[in-house]
């Protein structure tokens, strides 16, 4: 750096609004909530068009028997290819965009927590979905499947650097995922308007704040397992390899921990458009608030303990899949009585089947019959017989599909007019609606029968059996359906934003706050906001004779948004170190022959080990001293803990460089496969932590440690340190000191 | 010996236990008489009893890792919260006991509980000694009531709020989650002593081929009943602290409309 740029220099130069507003940038530097909420949408969108032509592909293949329109290594990418961007780049980037739109203006706020990092996790879904597509060009896309199981993932058996893409796409759009979850908290948290208590949170905002936690603890451990698998394919590990020590079923169980949770992290989204779609069309209150509310936390404890269903073929013994039997079986509870709670709002309400409300009807209908073929695989042996058949293809589309597109496909007319100021089209949208409900069903309910019948998934074609073929010619037509309602949606969204009807600040009479403000909302959201005393403020401000009840305490308790921000992105840390641990004590508890950890040096280990808890000691003191304004004495304490960070890295260092001098390297077993995976990943981390602290020894040493703002951002980085030791204590506890406990 | 002879033969009729479980319903009849809750304080002496004279004692004590599992919970979570919910609303704890109240310490010792007494030397030891298995007995009770009772603590303002409340169960549950998953996992034995049990009762022969329940086997249950049940126990009193926080009452609806 220049050593006369300034603090307030470098600010200016990037942080000009002018600059920013020039309509050359307004869309591509912009940090406000609104505008990247509607960037993820049409990101989505692109991707939808792009995953709905690959299941296209798919389906013209399948259409007939025998047929060989495509190559069978084509099939193979194209359901890679769909399965991961449905997942990644539509569901997700899709949801999260109508959050990112809706949540702060549901709790009153000017914005998200953190706008620049909002910004962030946008830009890494485009860039993500990008690095995976590349991998067509760069020699080849990815053909395992969106699960990606080992060891055909592996580079023995997929040598074209496919996989790598696939990785590192997700690595990319997890961060970009993390990130989301940190500043929803955050928002939610820290952020609220006066009066919006905790208890009185609209439906969907809770809901996605919950799923925030699900986020931040499935999202570690996939990444986690990424981090590992590249490792294996770029460095030459051998995680996931069994003929080098490694284990596949690792992977699965990695992959599954992930995954199961997945499937409610982009659920919960849609359970909350519909939470509040059906209220406002059914003209009552929500039934059974409370217990709508408290299931959503009930799902996410128990969505974390069902992952092993997705593995009783694999053998994991009887006691395992009894267990997990009776977890899944559990989760329906929750699920259930949600699907009570709605079935109830609906019930003796003066119902307005408008084109949201018709796709909630949808959805509830679907995702019931989902929930149903859903809780049958949770009995191992039906699920022996129906794992790898089309039965399970019908069950998960029926999730995805029949439940969270149509629940999105509901909530954008009835959001659409809030972000554009301009209705969507009534008539299109039924087109699209009807064009979808025929279009989906044809093309899934037929694939239970095919599964029942026994036709496996993954297959690129089959045979002429009696009844496949024109259950699967039915199940190819249904997709133009669901493609020619999707041309429709499109053209509606395209006509309706420049000619639909205007809309008004709330043309469903909905009580939500995003509703009380303009359509488009202004930059800053709201210009006063009502009173709140309940959950539905508007219906109090439109009824004043007649008020809701009112819920709890007007008090609104906001912790400072750094705080929150750091301590969910520890919470999120805490899997993925989590994980790495785990699998580093698995292969532990299997040694094999070769270097392991008695070789290891503890004495000096420890020594090191001294410098960085003693690092914790004075950034504290450099707390204290920063909150007692002795600038000087401040510095030196930081200093200090950089120069005792940077010793215990040398520590590090030094410990690698012994290793490789005695032919000691990533690859040459599993213990060093583990070890340096887990020792580097801290390292890491702790490099970047000394990176956070000398940008705010800079800082400090320019002058900017008087503002209140350098003060709480200060405590958020000495949160993260911190973090960073009590991590190390856990390292040093399972590398170190366990071994000689033997 | 068959099960059925089993199930009706193997208790344990330890006076010890018997004498201090009627000792302590008197004292709690005395201590509190009608101001308590005595249905509570009865189901947890009867689960006192299921949990240290009933068959399954027999089997955890050298046999079936399993089983002790089962016997560890009970210990841990449901005796104490029985307990807890037993004392009367006026309750409290008098000064050298109350440093006990800090939500540090109750989570320490909640997860304490189970990590400790699964370090192999220990767990070997209270399976083998009577004294050892007393003491881990005790200190099971103690250290679970101190656990609960930063979410079940007679007088309200004694407990933690309700959000509160749920990190600590959350972050508890996780942390007694990853043990049950290193159990159930573990190839080596974390127990040695439960591989080859001495045979006093002349079971093992039903247990290993009745029942099916090999060594191996037997850990990956005792793993799997530490992460999974036991984590559905933090769950229920997750959900009951969403409960508990959305019937507080409005205290200041008046001024507050005002």
């Amino acid at each position: 750096m220049n050593g006369t740029t300034t603090i307030a220099e470098f600010r200016a130069a990037i942080l000009d609004p002018a600059k920013r507003a020039h309509y050359r940038l307004a869309w591509l530097s912009t940090v406000d909530h609104k505008r990247i909420g509607v960037l993820y949408m049409l990101t989505a969108l692109v991707f939808f068009i792009i995953g709905g032509v690959e299941a296209l592909f798919i389906r013209l293949q399948l259409a007939v028997p025998n047929n060989d329109f495509l190559h069978p290594d084509t099939f193979n990418k194209l359901f890679t290819l769909h399965g991961t961007t449905m997942i990644f780049l539509v569901a997700m980037p899709a949801l999260f965009g109508f959050v990112n739109y809706v949540l702060p203006l549901q709790v009153g706020a000017r914005d998200m927590a953190f706008p620049r990092l909002n910004a962030f996790g946008y830009w890494c879904q485009p860039f993500g979905g990008i690095l995976l597509h590349f991998s067509i060009l760069a020699g080849g896309a990815p053909a395992v499947g969106w699960f990606s199981y080992a060891p055909l993932s592996e580079t023995p058996y997929s040598s074209t650097p496919g996989i790598d893409y696939w990785a590192v796409a997700l690595f990319v759009l997890g961060l970009g995922t993390i990130s989301f979850a940190i500043n929803t908290i955050a928002t939610v948290i820290s952020c609220r308007g006066p009066g919006m208590t905790m208890r009185r949170l609209p439906l969907f905002t809770w809901m996605n704040f919950i799923n925030s936690f699900l986020i931040l603890i499935a999202l570690p451990v996939l990444n986690a397992g990424l981090a590992m698998i590249l490792i294996d394919r770029q460095l030459d590990g051998h995680f996931f390899l069994p003929f080098r020590g490694g284990s596949a079923v690792l992977w699965q169980h990695i992959f599954w921990a992930f995954g199961h949770p997945e499937v409610y992290i982009v659920v919960l989204p849609a359970f909350g458009m519909v939470s509040e779609i059906i209220p406002v069309f059914s003209r009552k209150p929500i039934f059974g608030y409370e217990f709508v509310a408290a299931s959503t936390v009930a799902i996410v404890v128990l969505s974390s303990l069902v992952w092993g269903h997705h593995m009783f073929t694999v053998g994991m013994g009887r006691p395992m899949d009894l267990f997990f039997i009776i977890t899944s079986m559990l989760i329906a509870i929750p699920t259930g009585v949600k699907v009570l709670n709605w079935s109830a709002t609906m019930f003796g309400g003066r119902i307005r089947f408008d084109v949201p409300m018709l796709f909630c009807i949808a959805f509830l209908v679907q995702f019931t019959l989902a929930g149903l073929t859903g809780v049958s695989h949770a009995s191992a042996a039906l699920d022996w017989q129906t794992k790898n058949s089309y039965f399970l293809v019908a069950h998960f589309h029926f999730v995805f599909v029949g439940a969270i597109v149509f629940a999105m496909l509901g909530a954008l007319p009835y959001w659409f007019p809030k972000m554009s100021g301009r209705m969507m089209s009534e008539s299109l949208g039924r087109w699209t609606f009807w064009l979808w409900v025929i279009g989906f069903n044809m093309t899934f309910i037929i694939q239970h029968v095919l599964g029942l019948y026994g036709m496996p998934r993954r297959i690129f074609t089959y045979p002429d059996i009696p009844g496949w073929g024109w259950m699967n010619m039915l199940s190819t037509i249904g997709v133009f359906f669901m493609g020619a309602g999707s041309l429709v949606l499109l053209w509606n969204i395209a006509h309706s934003f420049f000619r639909g009807r205007v809309a008004g600040d709330n043309p469903w009479n909905a009580w939500t706050l995003e509703w009380a403000t303009t359509s488009p909302p202004p930059h800053e959201n709201f210009v006063a906001l009502p009173p709140i005393h309940s959950r539905r403020p508007l219906w109090d401000v439109a009824n004043p004779d007649r008020p809701d009840p009112v819920v709890g305490d007007d008090q609104v308790v906001l912790p400072d948004h750094n705080k929150t921000g750091i301590l969910a992105f520890i919470f999120s840390e805490v899997g993925f170190f989590g994980t790495l641990i785990l699998a580093y004590l698995y292969f532990y508890a299997h040694p094999q022959a070769g270097p392991g950890p008695k070789g290891l040096d503890v004495p000096r280990t420890l020594i090191f080990s001294v410098c960085l808890f003693a690092s914790s000691f004075t950034f504290w003191r450099s707390e204290v001293a920063l909150t007692k304004q002795r600038r000087g004495s401040m510095l030196g304490w930081l200093g200090l803990t950089i120069a005792l960070g940077g010793i215990f890295l040398v520590g590090q260092v030094n410990e690698y460089w012994k290793l490789f001098q005695t032919g000691v390297d990533l690859s040459t077993n599993m213990f060093s496969t583990s070890f340096f995976t887990l020792t580097g990943f801290h390292g890491l981390h702790v490099l970047i932590g000394l990176i956070v602290l000398l940008i705010f020894l800079w800082a400090a040493w320019e002058g900017d440690s008087v503002s209140s703002k350098f003060d709480s951002a200060f405590k958020a980085a000495g949160y993260y340190w911190h973090f960073v030791d009590v991590v190390w204590v856990f390292v040093l506890l399972t590398v170190y000191i366990l071994p000689l406990m033997r | 010996m068959t099960t059925y002879q089993f199930f009706t033969t193997a208790w344990t009729w330890n006076s010890i236990v018997l004498i201090l479980s009627a000792l302590a319903f008197v004292g709690y009849f005395l201590a509190f008489g009608q101001r308590g809750r005595p249905l509570y304080f009865a189901a947890a002496i009867t689960v006192i009893l299921l949990a240290l004279i009933s068959p399954f004692s027999a089997l955890a004590n050298g046999y079936l890792f399993s089983a002790h599992m089962v016997q560890h919970i009970l210990l841990v979570l449901i005796i104490p919260a029985l307990f807890l919910l037993s004392l009367p609303r006026s309750f409290s704890l008098r000064p050298p006991f109350t440093y006990l109240t800090h939500p540090l310490i109750g989570w320490i010792a909640g997860v304490g509980a189970m990590w400790l007494w699964h370090a192999p030397t220990l767990c070997n030891a209270a399976a083998t000694s009577a004294t050892v298995s007393a003491i881990q007995t005790t200190s099971l009770l103690v250290m679970g009531s101190v656990f609960w009772w930063q979410v079940l603590a007679p007088r309200e303002e004694q407990r933690l709020s309700p959000p509160a409340g749920i990190v600590y169960l959350f972050t508890a549950c996780t942390a007694c989650s990853v043990l049950g998953i290193i159990l159930t996992f573990a190839p080596v034995s974390i127990c040695p002593v439960y591989q080859h049990p001495v045979d006093r009762l002349g079971i093992l022969s039903t247990i290993r081929g009745g029942w099916g329940v090999t060594s191996d086997r037997d850990q990956q249950i005792g793993g799997l009943l530490m992460w999974v049940p036991m984590c559905l126990i933090y769950a229920t009193a997750i959900l009951a602290q969403l409960a508990r926080w959305h019937s507080c009452p409005a205290p200041h609806t008046e001024k507050s409309n005002a």
